[in-house]
Order: C-alpha cells, then sequence, then structure tokens
C-alpha cells in the first residue's frame, strides 16, 4: 500500500472516466465503436473471473450466458417491451438458467466442469438453431432498428463500471473469501463450514448477471445476431484468453488482459486474413506453459501493481510451494 | 418397423464402438496424467485424415489404415507429452488444471485451424463396402461388422494388455495412486508418455474408422471431445468396460433421435445423457464410488 500510489491511481482513473464520457462529443466516432466492443469483452471477462478467477472453476461456457441474454432481449424487444424491461428479463432468466445448470455441472471438478461448460454453448447453439418459431433459427433475429450507438456505449460502459464494482464487493466480502476457500481446497472448505453447494450455484448466478446484460446491449446496438455470431468460439474464448493472460483472481487482470488483446487485434491481427484460430491457439498454448499466473503476475509487472496499492490479491499462488509433494 | 429398429441399432452399436474407442483413450490419459486432455478430438480427426489419404493415394483398406496410424499416432503423442505436457507437470494441482486447460485448448485451436487452412474440399468418407449380409430379414452392411469386430479386438487386446503385462500394470497403479506409484519405482514420466501415445494412437485408430462412415471436417474435433466427456463420465473413469458401454449407449441415443425426432436433435442427446448421469449416478455406471 502506497499512498501517493493510490492518489495517482485514482487521479488516472478520473481522468480515463472524464475521457471515456468525453469520447462521443468530440467526433471519434471510430473510439466509440471500438471502446464499446472492449467494453462488452472486458465485462465478460470480468464477470467470467467471478467464478474462474475467484472460485478456480474455470467456465468455459461462460458465453452461453452473453447468449441467452442477447438473445431473451432481442426477442423481448420484438414483443414491444421497452429495453429496460427486455433487459430485465434477459437478466431473470439467465440468472434462472444458471440455478438450474448450476446443480449438475458443480457435481464436476477442474477439466470435467471446464468441458462440460464448454459443451452447454454447443447445446443452447443447438436449441436456438433448432426452436425456428422462437429465435429465428440459424438465419438469426433482428430487433427493431434504429441507431444507439451512444446510448449503448454509455449503458455498456455503466454495466462495466458496475460490473468492477460487484467483483470488487464479491472479492471484499465474506462470500469472496468462501469463494477463494473453495479455490484453494473445497473439502477444507466444507469442513469449516462453508456451504460450497450453495455458494457455488450463487457465484454463477452472480457471473451470470453481467453477462447477459452486456449481451443484451449489445443487441440492441447491433440489431442482428445469429446463434454463430454470439455463441461462436471467438466471443466463448476472448474473453477467457483475457482474464488469463491479465491475470484471473484479482480485478485489474482482466483489465490489463482485454486492453492488451484488443489492442494487439486492432494492429496485428487486421494485418492477417488467416490464422487468427491459430494465433489464439498459441496465445492459450504459451500462456500455460510460461504464465499461468497471467501478466499481472509477472516478475515486471508485479510491483508496479503493488505499488499502485492493488496488489492484495496478486499473490494468488502463494500456497503453491507449501501444495507441492517433493 | 422392427427391422428399421434393428438396423437403428446395429448402427449405433457401430458409432458406439467408435466413441467408445476414443473415449477410453481420452480416460486412459485422464487417468494417468491428470489432465484432461482437450485436443483428443482433434487426433481423431487426424488419424482420420490420414486413414482418407492412405485410401485415396495408395488404396489401403481402412482396416489396415487403423492398424497402421497407431505407431504414428504414438509417436505423434510422444512428441505432444515432451513438448506440451511435460513442462507443465510438475505444477501445484490447481495451477496444473489452469495450465493443462489452457495448453490442450490452444493446441486444440491451433490444429483446427490449420487444417481448416489447408483443406482443399471437405472429405466425405470412404466408399470402402465389403457385400451386404442378410441376416433373418435384416440387411446388415458386413464393412460395420468387421470393424465392430475389429474394435472389440483392439478393446480385448487393451484390457489384456493392462491386466496382464508389467507396463499396463504399472499404468494401471499410476492411475490408481500417483504418489505411491513413484514411491514404488515405476518411472512416471516414461509411463505417462506411454500411456498419452496409446490413447493418443486409439484416438487415431477410431478416427480411421470415422471416416468410413461420416463426414470429416476440420471443426469436428471439440465437439468430439464433448462427446467423449460425456462417454467417460457416463461409463466412470478409467474403466475400459465402462467407455465401451458409454459409447454404446450414447451411440445408440443419437441414431435413435436421429431417426425418431430429427437429425437436428442429435447433437444435444450426449449433453442430456451428461446432465441425467450427473444427476442420477455421479460417479458413472461402471465408476467406483468414491
Amino acid at each position: 500500500m502506497n499512498r501517493r500510489g493510490k492518489k495517482l491511481f485514482y487521479l488516472v482513473v478520473l481522468l480515463l472516466c472524464l475521457l471515456l464520457a468525453a469520447l462521443p462529443w468530440i467526433g471519434f466516432s471510430y473510439a466509440v465503436v471500438w471502446i464499446f466492443l472492449l467494453a462488452v469483452y472486458f465485462t465478460l471477462a470480468l464477470s467470467y473471473d467471478i467464478v474462474g478467477g475467484y472460485m478456480g472453476y474455470m467456465n468455459l461456457g461462460h458465453s452461453t450466458f452473453f447468449g441467452l441474454g442477447a438473445y431473451t432481449t432481442a426477442i423481448l424487444l420484438n414483443q414491444g417491451f421497452n429495453l429496460f424491461a427486455a433487459l430485465l428479463g434477459a437478466l431473470l432468466l439467465t440468472a434462472v438458467f444458471a440455478a438450474v445448470v448450476s446443480y449438475p455441472l458443480f457435481r464436476l471438478r477442474g477439466a470435467y466442469f471446464a468441458l462440460a461448460t464448454f459443451g452447454l454453448i454447443s447445446l443452447i447453439e443447438v436449441l436456438t438453431t433448432n426452436l425456428r418459431d422462437l429465435t429465428g433459427g440459424s438465419g438469426g433475429i433482428s430487433t427493431p432498428p434504429g441507431n444507439h450507438m451512444i446510448p449503448s456505449y454509455y449503458l455498456v460502459l455503466a454495466v462495466a463500471g458496475g460490473t468492477m464494482v460487484l467483483s470488487q464487493i464479491v472479492a471484499r466480502s465474506k462470500f469472496g473469501l468462501a469463494l477463494f476457500s473453495i479455490r484453494e481446497d473445497e473439502e477444507v472448505a466444507a469442513a469449516f463450514g462453508v456451504p460450497t453447494t450453495l455458494y457455488k450455484c450463487l457465484a454463477l448466478i452472480i457471473s451470470s448477471a453481467p453477462a447477459s446484460l452486456v449481451g443484451g446491449i449489445y443487441v440492441w446496438n447491433m440489431t442482428y445476431i445469429s446463434p454463430n455470431s454470439v455463441f461462436g468460439l471467438e466471443i466463448a474464448l476472448s474473453p477467457i484468453i483475457m482474464a488469463m493472460l491479465g491475470g484471473t483472481g484479482i480485478m485489474i487482470g482482466p483489465l490489463v488482459g482485454a486492453v492488451f488483446i484488443t489492442v494487439v487485434q486492432e494492429f496485428l491481427w487486421t494485418k492477417v486474413p488467416y490464422f487468427h484460430l491459430a494465433m489464439y491457439g498459441t496465445v492459450l498454448v504459451l500462456l500455460g506453459l510460461f504464465m499461468p499466473g497471467g501478466l499481472v503476475r509477472t516478475r515486471f509487472i508485479k510491483p508496479f501493481i503493488q505499488w499502485l496499492g492493488l496488489g492484495e490479491t496478486v499473490d494468488y499462488f502463494k500456497n503453491a510451494d507449501a501444495e507441492r509433494i517433493p | 418397423m422392427t427391422a428399421d429398429f434393428i438396423q437403428l441399432l446395429v448402427g449405433g452399436i457401430l458409432l458406439g464402438g467408435i466413441y467408445g474407442l476414443a473415449a477410453f483413450g481420452l480416460s486412459i490419459t485422464f487417468g494417468v496424467l491428470n489432465v484432461l486432455n482437450l485436443a483428443h478430438g482433434e487426433f481423431l480427426m487426424l488419424g482420420s485424415l490420414m486413414s482418407y489419404g492412405l485410401f485415396i493415394g495408395l488404396g489401403i483398406n481402412p482396416f489396415m489404415a487403423a492398424i497402421l496410424v497407431i505407431p504414428v499416432f504414438m509417436l505423434l503423442g510422444v512428441g505432444f507429452y515432451l513438448l506440451l505436457l511435460k513442462p507443465i507437470m510438475d505444477k501445484p494441482p490447481h495451477q496444473l488444471l489452469v495450465a493443462s486447460i489452457l495448453v490442450t485448448l490452444g493446441a486444440s485451436l491451433f490444429i483446427e485451424d490449420v487444417t481448416a487452412f489447408f483443406w482443399e474440399r471437405p472429405v466425405t468418407g470412404i466408399s470402402y463396402s465389403l457385400p451386404p449380409m442378410e441376416l433373418a430379414g435384416v440387411v446388415i452392411s458386413s464393412t460395420r461388422l468387421l470393424i465392430l469386430l475389429f474394435i472389440f479386438a483392439l478393446a480385448c487386446g487393451m484390457q489384456i494388455y493392462l491386466k496382464k503385462t508389467y507396463v499396463g500394470k504399472s499404468i494401471r497403479a499410476i492411475v490408481q495412486g500417483r504418489e505411491g506409484a513413484k514411491i514404488v519405482g515405476i518411472p512416471i514420466s516414461r509411463v505417462s508418455a506411454l500411456a498419452f501415445s496409446i490413447g493418443m494412437a486409439l484416438a487415431a485408430s477410431a478416427g480411421a474408422f470415422y471416416v468410413t462412415l461420416f463426414t470429416v471436417t476440420p471443426t469436428m474435433g471439440i465437439p468430439l471431445t464433448i462427446k467423449y466427456l460425456c462417454v467417460v463420465v457416463l461409463g466412470g473413469l478409467g474403466s475400459i468396460v465402462g467407455s465401451i458401454f458409454g459409447g454404446l449407449i450414447l451411440g445408440v441415443a443419437e441414431t435413435l433421435t436421429a431417426y425418431y425426432c430429427g437429425a437436428e436433435w442429435s447433437p444435444t442427446i450426449a449433453f442430456i445423457l451428461l446432465i441425467l448421469i450427473l444427476i442420477i449416478k455421479p460417479e458413472g455406471l461402471f465408476g467406483a464410488k468414491k
């Protein structure tokens, strides 16, 4: 903890907020679109982190919530509801869905959980493709047209900010502590009286909420989605890669990861038309081999993060050596 | 009607045999390495491609191909293990989980994308068939029957290998307890490499048969891995009988769903089975209760 570091940090954050708020009025329309997508991915990465980072369950199917939120919002908008009612509906439906699937899914652990949640995406994708009357099938669904770029930009920023607050509240609460304990050792946590089943379910519901809201805003802005665009590999994997690259289990991690990846995409990937998925794959392999702790836990960035006073949860793997059997 | 049903059943059982073979490969790698190999389906895909290439280029029939791919993919498996998995094996449990998912998922995406890039046209299956057989009014393709026999023989061979030979026993010992196996002097790393390559070879071998029945596309790897997960959970971890049975159940269920509800619903059945088994009997049909 460093007082001067904290002051400087808050000043930078304030300036950044002002800049973001002013952006649409100083005529950078391309930057607005770019930040909109960045905020969508960042919110997904951060809300993934509640289950994936804090609780240690890799939920590869996080984009299911995004897609469900998007589809529910689109359907409700087409029924003539206004945006906020539609978003509320999407939020509720996704929360119920998360609660229902949490019961069977959390009987799996580790890699099995990851793979099963990954399968959940394709299940929902098949369902949306097959229920043609409700969702428009593989042709996709359109919402009432209109240019909602600027309001949706502010909305998505608000949701992103709200998710940051939510993530911080969870991290500092007793509930968050229970999640950390589940990550370190679930049996021990249960033995110490943590209601693990209930908390795992709650964590999944909490992490589903921002994803569904962002999905709703996304479809409101884009006015068209297809099963492939919201349940595809790209949207499923990028937030997770961002969270992993930045560092899971710490709020600053997904932010670093999201900014890093979108900047790289912007300047590098648009130049190369092929092998995007292969590049994602390579990034994943390198991450797994060399820094599963993420960027913020590397030797060069960690002191800086700690200097800013954000380092309480940087020492994520601090018991790593104690667990190792010689 | 009954004839239809029996036809479906035979088709389903054959599909199930292929699933079971590949799923056992997945199960054995998970048991030994404690790593769920998300790139498993990709190796089935590569196995299919190779057997297709052998058939088109050299006219080698799928049965020969299924044997020929085994040494190739064992070497590939050892390479994969040494290059990507061995460096992360010493990490503590939680870190190992994250790292292994990242590495295997990354490898799977990489293989998928690179294969898709060099893919010229969709591989529509090998048109290899022997004269069909008629049995009590039911026409059964003898190719399929032979494949089923072949898979059965391979599974039996695997079972004998694991139960009787020294290396097979050491593989089972590692599955039961890694630390204990280390204490009695089993060379963990070498046996792990072997087990991983066996798993890979089984997947590739199953792939050689897969291509005789279905269209092979570069993107089929991950959905297939999810199906194997379902089979493995259904049958119980680490049990070869369980994997084969789990595969049979899934294969028959998929075929029946495709026939009675429409082909577009058959991808959902694997997941529904997975959810059902998790609710009713989480340790699997043949799994030991923990």
